[in-house]
């Protein structure tokens, strides 16, 4: 399942800390029509490269199906950051 | 139980018992758990749980630093490196020649169209924990990747 949320967390040496917490089902329904004016673009780059512009789409939604449950943890002196995606 | 099969065939081939007695002695080999499974279950572990994840850390330290160890840690769901491997599988031929000369160049001897979904799947089999040690001069760096 595509993820429906993102939780990121931004804290700094100086202990300020800040949680955002993104629906990334709003941001799906944005880039939504955004996606369906770009794809005769994708089609035609497709055509272009001779790629099978299913399968390509296909990979694509599979790529971003498997994104659920994505942890991404970045720790430094200076500041740490971390994203879950789910 | 092909074997204790196979004996009972051949006595009764041999004239050893009747067909009513070998009929029975099948039957009841049927219906007893096999002895292999039945004592080894009190002593065998359980078997492995199917790995979800991927997971890769990487402990960075400046030795050059005052500060402390710089730590990532990624988790990715193993869906989405299976989803690559097939995205792979449609990446046009001029760009996998491409990537492949650059792989070549670096002594990496892999085609990118040849792996496979199968490929992936035997790598996770067989990836249990993997710790690399990389040391510089003014950094050393601890990298594991292991599936959870």
């Amino acid at each position: 399942m595509i993820p429906f949320a993102a939780d990121i967390t931004i804290r700094r040496r100086d202990r300020r800390t800040w949680n955002l917490w993104i629906p990334l089902a709003v941001v799906w329904l944005l880039l939504l029509p955004l996606a369906i004016l770009l794809l005769p673009v994708i089609l035609i780059a497709c055509l272009v490269r001779d790629v099978d512009p299913a399968c390509a789409i296909a990979a694509l939604w599979r790529i971003l199906n498997s994104l659920d449950d994505t942890e991404i943890d970045v720790d430094k002196p200076e500041m740490s950051f971390s994203v879950h995606l789910y | 139980m092909n074997e204790n099969r196979r004996r009972i065939l051949e006595m009764l081939a041999k004239g050893q018992i009747s067909a009513d007695e070998a009929e029975r002695l099948i039957a009841a080999l049927e219906k007893e758990p096999a002895p292999t499974t039945a004592a080894a279950s009190g002593s065998e572990t359980p078997p492995k749980p199917k790995p979800k994840y991927l997971r890769v850390q990487v402990e960075e330290q400046k030795t050059a630093s005052a500060h402390g160890p710089s730590v990532v840690n990624v988790r990715v769901p193993l869906q989405l490196l299976r989803a690559g491997v097939k995205l792979a599988s449609i990446i046009p031929e001029q760009a996998r020649d491409h990537v492949n000369g650059a792989l070549h160049d670096r002594g990496v001897g892999i085609d990118i169209g040849q792996i496979r979904p199968e490929n992936l799947e035997e790598i996770i089999d067989q990836l249990d924990d993997i710790v690399i040690d990389v040391d510089k001069k003014s950094e050393k760096a601890k990298v594991r990747i292991f599936c959870e």
